[in-house]
């Protein structure tokens, strides 16, 4: 028996947006906030419960094509939301994340998977776990702060920006530097153990080194006092780099021989 | 609010100044790049990179400390400069991103300003040695008198510095070499990617054995109209097992049984056999509308013809699985008597005498039955140094993470 990942995908846009529905009605009807919040979390269980199963069932780590990437996205974004709004009291992040989560699990609803249990050799290492996972999460900090940074944008049009939803942005930037550090550093360790050397200039390794330089810009400029309002449109920008490197490099003419372009499906 | 705006050239300098030199910098990188008719840059090899290195180092900190209040030094070292070549060097990352980088000779125009070898042209390795310049004397600054609080800095720019200059100006003394070697046979002579004529290693390396895994084989739908491999209607990787089932245009195929290795029979019926000699056989059903019909399917091997059923104008076919995991049992010697047996495989790289020996490849021409292995062999003295600098930088990410986390506190 397996289960079809249409039902799951259905299931959680199904909790996210009964959540969000409760959430946005709250003002009028106060009872409703633990429900909403149940019902977000709910949507992101379960696909972090189809991953698991989806694991078990291939006998490896789903994270060898883009749409197997694609569920961890949809699971983890709206997170980043609830962390944001807990812990800054700011309820919109979540509805882009949602939005975006669902738009995510769409794409792999149009695009199924050729369902292929091999993994090659050369990802049979401990490195590919965390180094997927670290540029996972750096991705889904980086594109949370992108969504704050473009609000903030539309916020500073209006002449109503605020401290708190630019420092959201430069927090989120910053964490998400960090995890994307570590996924360049375990990336180099791995292919030096995998492939003989640690850097070779590689499409995919030459567009996540140009992501991490811009994010390694947007802190020093942050650092030199910049005006709030060129930043959040460098945010914002920022990752236009990182979809590239990300869905991208595969259609670039550099990429025709590259180790690690995501298997198509 | 009253804006001031600055005039060009006006001390102290800052952003525009860095710019114009940047963009200076870049293009004198092209204009030497398009003298040399696109030919990349002759490194020095071991010692002299390394003099070369610790000269700079030395001429850097002690402009960085000795003339940390001229107007010109600090605008050097300052976050505007590293700002505009940071963007030098993602530019350049960018056409490298964009252009296939290869050692393709060519003369068009794009060739001779060295778009096609980006990272070994002048305009590169300018703009990285302003870049450590700048980074340099940023970090003299926080050397020197150093404070705890500073550690950050130093670990984060200091790390990159180490594997930066180290990684390039060490890529001279990188040796990648393919030995190739035939089962029951030892080889000492290794090849670069560049050139054909064989280089003698410090040591022989023998070959026991080659083996290689596959994962199951899988069924597949073959047109030999469009030549044309089609996948069943539930778009999954068939993998053949007893019991697996698909369908195809309204036909399915059951799998009733499955010999993962044996050889053809006299009366037609394949019976398991070594794994050296076997392949994998398969009896399948295919069901079409009411009739129904049995075929044994094989994969084939170099020494055996494939066996595949008809389906319709179609033809159903099993092909061998992709490979799971390869490996070589090899004994390292040098002339020194030191002897290493080792089991290499993908991701499995063994070290011998300074060298590191990895599983590269085999003969996929044969695949399963290749008796050829090749090992790739790598000397680079300089990866500790690299290594050193990965890990200050992964120590400063860590304080990083930790004190944004502590500092959002205070935001709340
Ligand atoms: C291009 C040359 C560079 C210069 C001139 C430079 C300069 C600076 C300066 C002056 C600061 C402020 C430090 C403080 O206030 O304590 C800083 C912060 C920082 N730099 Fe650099 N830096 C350079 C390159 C790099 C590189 C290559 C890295 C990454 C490995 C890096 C990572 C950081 C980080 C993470 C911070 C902390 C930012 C923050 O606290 O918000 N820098 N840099």
């Amino acid at each position: 028996m397996t289960i079809d990942f249409n039902t799951a995908a259905i299931v959680s846009i199904a909790c996210w947006a009964t959540g969000s529905l409760l959430s946005l009605l709250r003002h009028r009807i106060p009872a409703l906030k633990h429900p909403g919040t149940v019902f977000s979390f709910a949507g992101s269980l379960a696909m972090a419960g189809y991953i698991a199963y989806y694991w078990l069932l291939l006998d490896r780590p789903p994270l060898r094509t883009l749409g197997e990437t694609r569920l961890w996205y949809a699971a983890l974004i709206p997170l980043v939301g609830f962390l944001v709004e807990y812990r800054w009291k700011i309820v919109w992040l979540k509805y882009y994340c949602v939005v975006l989560a669902s738009f995510f699990l769409v794409i792999n609803i149009q695009h199924p998977e050729v369902f292929d249990k091999t993994l090659m050799p050369a990802l049979q290492s401990p490195w590919f776990i965390p180094h997927v996972v670290v540029y996972l999460v750096g991705y889904v900090l980086l594109a949370a702060s992108s969504v704050t940074a473009l609000h903030n944008v539309f916020l500073q049009l209006r002449s109503k920006a605020t401290v708190t939803g630019e420092s959201v942005s430069h927090y989120l930037a910053l964490l998400g530097f960090v995890f994307l550090s570590f996924g360049l550093i375990f990336g180099a360790l791995w292919a030096k153990e995998a492939w003989g050397h640690y850097w070779t200039w590689d499409p995919k390794e030459t567009w996540a080194f140009l992501s991490w330089l811009a994010y390694l810009g947007y802190l020093h400029a942050y650092r030199y006092k910049i005006e709030q309002g060129k930043l959040q449109w460098y945010l914002a920008l920022s990752f236009l780099v990182l979809l590239v490197c990300w869905f991208g490099v595969n259609y670039l003419p550099s990429a025709q021989n590259s180790v690690h372009t995501y298997t198509q499906s | 609010m009253v804006v001031v705006r600055r005039r060009w050239f006006q001390t102290p300098w800052e952003f525009r100044e860095s710019a114009l030199f940047t963009v200076v910098a870049l293009l004198g990188g092209f204009v030497f790049q398009y003298i040399s008719d696109g030919q990349g840059i002759a490194q020095p090899h071991w010692p002299i990179n390394l003099i070369a290195l610790s000269l700079f180092a030395v001429v850097i900190l002690t402009i960085g400390i000795g003339f940390r209040n001229s107007l010109a030094v600090k605008w050097f070292g300052g976050i505007p400069m590293g700002l505009c070549l940071i963007f030098a060097i993602a530019a350049l990352s960018l056409a490298g991103g964009i252009f296939p980088q290869e050692a393709a000779e060519s003369h068009s125009l794009p060739a001779r300003f060295g778009l096609y070898k980006i990272f070994s042209g002048w305009p590169f390795a300018l703009v990285v040695l302003l870049f450590l310049a700048n980074l340099g004397i940023a970090l003299s600054w926080r050397l020197i008198p150093f404070q705890a609080q500073n550690l950050q800095f130093i670990l984060f720019h200091a790390g990159f510095w180490i594997a930066l200059s180290c990684g390039i100006f060490g890529s001279s003394d990188l040796q990648r070499l393919v030995v190739p070697i035939e089962e029951g046979k030892a080889n000492n002579l290794g090849y670069t990617m560049e050139s054909d004529t064989p280089r003698q290693l410090p040591f022989s390396v023998f070959l026991h054995d080659f083996s290689l895994e596959e994962y199951p084989p899988q069924l597949l739908l073959y047109d030999p109209h469009s030549d044309k491999l089609l996948m069943d209607k539930s778009q999954a990787i068939i993998e053949v097992r007893k019991g697996t089932t698909a369908s195809w245009k309204g036909s399915t195929v059951l799998v009733l049984d499955y010999i993962s290795s044996g050889m053809p029979g006299h009366d037609g019926i394949p019976h398991p056999a070594d794994r050296s000699t076997g392949i994998p056989y398969a009896k399948v059903r295919i069901s079409t509308g009411s009739t129904q019909h049995e075929a044994w399917l094989s994969t084939g091997s170099p020494f055996l013809k494939p066996d595949a059923a008809q389906l319709g104008n179609f033809y159903l076919i099993m092909i061998p699985g992709t490979p799971k995991s390869f490996r070589s049992a090899v004994t390292v010697q040098d002339s020194h008597n030191h002897v290493l047996m080792a089991n290499l495989g993908v991701n499995r790289p063994v070290n011998f005498m300074g060298w590191k020996l990895y599983q590269m490849g085999y003969d996929e021409k044969a695949g399963r039955w290749s008796t050829l292995s090749l090992i790739e062999v790598i000397r680079d003295p300089w990866l500790p140094a690299v290594y050193l600098g990965f890990f200050m930088i992964m120590a400063g990410n860590i304080l990083f993470f930790w004190n944004g986390i502590k500092r959002k506190e205070v935001t709340s």
